[in-house]
């Protein structure tokens, strides 16, 4: 789980976007679930560092939604549905 | 009088423990089986709850249970939060989506609910290790969905508006004690998903 912190800080929600991979899961904001919930699923399910699971739920709550992951339709899919199995409001949908 | 979960241990012999009294231990349970119940009805209706049914009244849906066929307008609202659309632009991929993957998310959420039903029952000391602590986890958002859903929280702002309104009712409305039950169950999660995190 842990990374080279020179790795991690080249690494921008932006950046995470590659080009040929058009499908992404979203998190949206509710009122119901917890901060330290969300970054412990973010961190559990996708493997992400704290730092990142806390900036991603970050912008969950303040902008109402954010990109957590990127890739295959069918990757996306799978990610939702864990998602949901943890009780996030996530979507997949082809990246705009 | 409950005490927080916290942290125990470390590596593989890490557990997260509380303290639940008998009442509270109840109320959590019952809350727990609540939402089991609404993600897979059992067979006979019929459940001999007592009181606390009362006290959180339209938690389930009363005597009928939901039908997991039953058509979009029927649906209990409950469930959209529990389960909800996958898709906000394209309804057919939503309902491809729900037809594969709702059985498996309702049975799924059904044993972490029943999981953390059991280990209830056993003594005030609640003592997970990590696979139990992350389904009890799971199992109160999904508690606090429900109730969240029942309370009609829309936004970050109206539990403060909601909270604001039950100061000036009797300690026995329902809604007074609904919120009690919500704000004791965030409380409950936000402990046990903090030390979740320390790591």
């Amino acid at each position: 789980m842990s990374l080279a912190p020179v790795t991690e800080e080249v690494v921008t929600p932006e950046g995470d976007v590659a080009p040929d991979t058009p499908w992404v899961t979203i998190v949206w904001n509710d009122p119901v679930n917890l901060m330290s919930y969300v970054t412990f699923v973010l961190q559990q399910h996708f493997g992400y560092e704290r730092k990142k699971a806390e900036k991603l739920m970050m912008q969950v709550h303040t902008e109402g939604r954010a990109v957590v992951a990127n890739g295959p339709r069918e990757a996306m899919e799978a990610d939702t549905e864990a998602l949901h199995g943890y009780g996030l409001w996530a979507t997949f949908q082809k990246d705009a | 009088m409950a005490r927080a979960f916290r942290r125990r241990g470390r590596g593989e012999h890490v557990r997260y423990v509380a303290t639940l009294d008998a009442d509270e231990r109840q109320v959590v349970g019952g809350l727990m089986n609540q939402v089991r119940d609404l993600l897979e009805p059992p067979e006979a209706v019929g459940t001999g709850d007592d009181g606390f049914d009362e006290i959180v009244a339209g938690l389930t849906l009363g005597g009928d249970a939901p039908d997991r066929t039953e058509p979009e307008e029927e649906r209990d609202p409950a469930l959209d939060r529990l389960l909800p659309s996958a898709s906000r632009d394209d309804e057919a991929a939503a309902a491809e989506f729900r037809r594969l993957t709702e059985g498996g998310l309702r049975h799924r959420k059904a044993v972490a609910l029943a999981a953390s039903v059991a280990v209830l029952e056993v003594e005030d000391h609640v003592d997970l290790d990590p696979g139990q602590a992350h389904q009890f986890l799971t199992a109160l958002t999904d508690v606090r969905l429900v109730l969240g859903e029942r309370l009609g929280l829309r936004d970050d702002t109206d539990l403060d508006t909601l909270e604001a309104l039950v100061d000036g009712l009797d300690a026995d409305q329902p809604l007074v004690q609904l919120v009690a039950l919500y704000d004791f169950t965030t409380w409950l999660q936000e402990t046990l998903a903090s030390a979740l995190l320390e790591r």
